[in-house]
């Protein structure tokens, strides 16, 4: 019985490309304050707020994109790669945030 | 107020902490009794998360423009620099985290060992992150105090 849920699996895989993209985002926005920056100030009054909305949206579109896979079986991943996948992320992601404002 | 707010949060995310632990221990010996607990517990530590990311959201968007400058002008400007500005992004990822919790403790944790395994990983980094964000709101406070304690000489 360690088959994982169709949904246990498509929105860890959508946590982790998600955390993954906020970290980039982070950087990408912070390397271009008059354009993406500005951007996402302009969309919701504070560049923050747009990224958390980003983020939220990403996670919930890519997770269910992902468990309409496979006619609708969802992802296939085992629990172990699963768990692989998502600290990876978490970790890569929390690299790239602190590293990035410790060298700027 | 404007002390409450910040208290609230704080709170929040105290208590999403203890939660967290309280999940993984139920998770670590999850059984068919206390599935339903579980289950439970996980939504509470999603919500509390996310009631922490809103009400400290707030007070970051309306009140901290004044710590902000206080903190840049004084001895700790790294209290901001970095602290502050890596905890207001990793907490999107707590977030995302925190969100997904109840999705994957929605499965059989008694008989599933895999969703287990994924449960007690997600609320492992809940807590581990939760309490080093915690430490960066302290310095944080730490920086606007020592800043103005060196405005007094």
């Amino acid at each position: 019985m360690d088959t994982l849920s169709k949904y246990t699996v498509s929105f860890g895989a959508s946590l982790a490309i998600t955390s993954i993209l906020s970290a980039l985002l982070v950087v990408v926005k912070e390397l271009n304050e008059n354009s993406v920056l500005a951007w996402m100030k302009g969309l919701t009054s504070h560049h923050w707020i747009t990224h958390g909305l980003l983020m939220v949206i990403a996670f919930f579109a890519i997770g269910w994109g992902l468990a309409k896979m496979n006619n609708g079986e969802g992802l296939k991943i085992t629990p172990e790669r699963l768990v692989c996948v998502i600290t990876s992320a978490i970790v890569i992601g929390g690299l790239i945030i602190s590293g990035f404002y410790l060298a700027d | 107020m404007t002390e409450i707010i910040l208290m609230a949060h704080v709170l929040f995310g105290m208590l999403c902490i203890v939660a967290g632990v309280w999940l993984f221990v139920d998770v670590l010996h999850a059984n068919e009794a206390n599935q339903g607990r579980i289950k439970r517990v996980s939504i509470a530590v999603a919500a509390l998360m996310w009631l922490a990311y809103l009400v400290g959201g707030y007070w970051y968007l309306t009140y901290y423009y004044v710590d902000k400058a206080i903190i840049l002008k004084g001895p700790w400007p790294f209290a901001h620099s970095f602290f502050m500005e890596m905890k207001e992004h990793v907490a999107i990822m707590l977030l995302l985290l925190a969100t997904y919790l109840p999705i994957a403790a929605a499965s059989n944790t008694a008989v599933n060992k895999g969703a287990r395994k994924v449960v007690l990983w997600v609320v492992g980094f809940i807590v581990l992150i939760g309490i080093a964000i915690d430490g960066a709101g302290a310095i944080i406070g730490i920086g606007a105090k020592v800043a103005l304690m060196a405005t007094k000489g």
